[in-house]
């Protein structure tokens, strides 16, 4: 009986300290610069240079994971396809841009691409930030790629079969019938990615893009006080953590029903 | 002799391929490079079993069902998985570093050098990666299981020790070679405070050579074959420990 209590009252207290999780950590941000009102008013200074940073994060987080979930889900309906000659290819992609880390992604795309593209006698800019969309985009297209194929895998080959006695090709049965279930069930995977995109972000700041990382290291060692060091990752993690925390805490709700039903 | 002739060939047949590998053939360069292979392995091989001991403890916190135990454990794991590797190594190198400075008066007395700080962060990020796959396979152990092991007697460190760990571990192998994967990948942060590893290696070459496109083609081929001999032996551990009708 005791057995079956303990359980329970853990997870009401730890559901509470879940809810703390979503405002802990600007909480501390508020209450500190509050206590100290000089490293406040330094702070709030700061605080639109960081913003400026932090949407640039959000900025190449959207890019980089609509990008790749384009790329992603085309190459991992081609890992699926009966030719191996399109087969192949998406296999070796995949393969390679998997266990590649992102910062080296990132370093490839930055130091390969041009600074500027030549487009019909233009000189076209080429930013380093778009060259960190491209890298994170590489590897988020081949992690995308992994989850569509092992989405499109774990519908029960009956239902293909039962396309196939309704007169439906391989692409209408893909279409109508296979993907609609896929996207359901690649739904917390692909958030996770989404998720660990928004964080791979912030190596773009050792590119030398203007982005929160890179922004909270100028704010510090323009002020000099190890204090406003601290409270400036403290405001870095901050944000992060405002933004990825409900992702994931979104992500573990959908699996859990998911799961149940 | 018979080693520089074979760089050479490697060097003029690349250089027939279009690729510029000739900063082999160079003292300096080469030796950066080799050192940066090696760093980069050995920065692996310490954090492995660091992750794994110290994710070891969190799960045991995680499921210990005494919240002055779990809910320390279950903050940091969420701080740590919800935030940048990198963000957490520039906070731990640029403040905490300090902060230890500071108090033992002067960085020239400060033990701690940049590697450490790698090992520390990276090792404790991937241990709450490890403590939520193992505290997942604690919680499945079937509750019969446990109080069978009550019935005969077993105290509460015990269960975990000879009952609870073994299961879970089985269980969740395959997501601790995950972690373990992206351990590998993480520890290419460390160039950010210039822990000399392969990354950090492969720019000073190419600064000097403007060589980048070969040496991406090491590095990812290094990456990959490093995590392939990872998942080779994750499944070999799988094979080896798995109990015949149990079903794991």
């Amino acid at each position: 009986m005791s057995m079956a209590v303990t359980p329970k009252t853990t997870s009401t207290s730890s559901r509470v300290l879940r809810y703390i999780g979503f405002v802990a950590m600007p909480l501390i941000v508020i209450v500190w610069s509050l206590i100290d009102l000089s490293l406040g008013r330094e702070l709030v200074e700061w605080i639109p240079y960081l913003a400026s940073g932090f949407s640039m994060n959000i900025l190449i987080t959207i890019c980089a994971v609509t990008l790749g979930t384009t790329a992603g889900v085309t190459l991992g309906l081609m890992q699926l396809a009966p030719f191996w000659f399109v087969r192949l290819p998406a296999q070796i992609y995949v393969q390679i841009f998997r266990n590649a880390p992102a910062l080296v992604l990132i370093f490839a795309t930055t130091y390969i691409f041009p600074f500027e593209i030549v487009l019909f006698g233009n000189y076209l800019p080429f930013p380093d930030w778009v060259k960190a969309v491209i890298g994170l985009a590489i590897l988020s297209s081949a992690y995308i790629a992994e989850i569509t194929r092992g989405a499109v895998l774990s519908i029960p080959t009956t239902q293909w079969e039962a396309t196939k006695g309704l007169g439906f090709s391989r692409l209408q049965a893909l279409r109508y019938v296979i993907l609609p279930q896929c996207v359901r069930r690649s739904l917390p995977p692909w958030m996770n990615v989404a998720s660990s995109m928004a964080m791979g972000t912030s190596l773009a700041s050792l590119v030398g893009v203007h982005e929160l990382m890179h922004a909270a290291t100028d704010a510090s060692t323009a002020v000099r006080r190890l204090d406003f060091t601290i409270i400036a990752y403290v405001v870095v993690m901050a944000a992060f953590f405002t933004l990825c925390y409900p992702i994931a805490r979104l992500t573990r709700r959908l699996e859990q029903r998911f799961n149940a039903g | 002799m018979q080693d520089m002739n074979l760089t050479g060939l490697f060097i003029d047949l690349m250089g027939r391929l279009g690729l510029n590998y000739e900063f082999l053939a160079t003292g300096y360069e080469a030796q950066i490079w080799r050192d940066g292979f090696i760093t980069t392995l050995y920065l692996v091989a310490v954090t492995i079993p660091v992750s794994l001991i110290v994710g070891l403890i969190f799960a045991a916190c995680l499921t210990s069902g005494r919240l002055w135990l779990s809910a320390p454990v279950r903050g940091f794991v969420e701080l740590t998985r919800n935030t940048p590797t990198l963000v957490q190594l520039m906070f731990s190198f640029l403040v905490l570093n300090t902060v230890v400075s500071n108090m033992l008066g002067g960085a020239q007395n400060n033990p701690l050098s940049p590697f450490f700080w790698v090992v520390a962060v990276v090792g404790l990020h991937v241990a709450a990666l490890h403590a939520e796959a193992i505290r997942g396979g604690i919680e499945a152990v079937p509750s019969s299981m446990i109080e069978a092991a009550r019935g005969m007697g077993f105290s509460q460190f015990e269960i975990l020790r000879y009952v609870q760990i073994p299961l879970a571990f089985r269980a969740s192998l395959p997501a601790i070679v995950n972690g373990l994967i992206s351990l590998v990948k993480s520890t290419t942060v460390g160039n950010a405070i210039a822990v000399s590893e392969i990354t950090y290696a492969s720019i000073m070459v190419w600064t000097q050579r403007d060589n980048v496109v070969e040496l991406m083609i090491v590095l990812l081929a290094f990456f990959s074959l490093i995590n392939f001999v990872v998942a080779r032996v994750g499944s070999w551990v799988e094979r080896r420990l798995a109990i015949p009708g149990y079903g794991l």
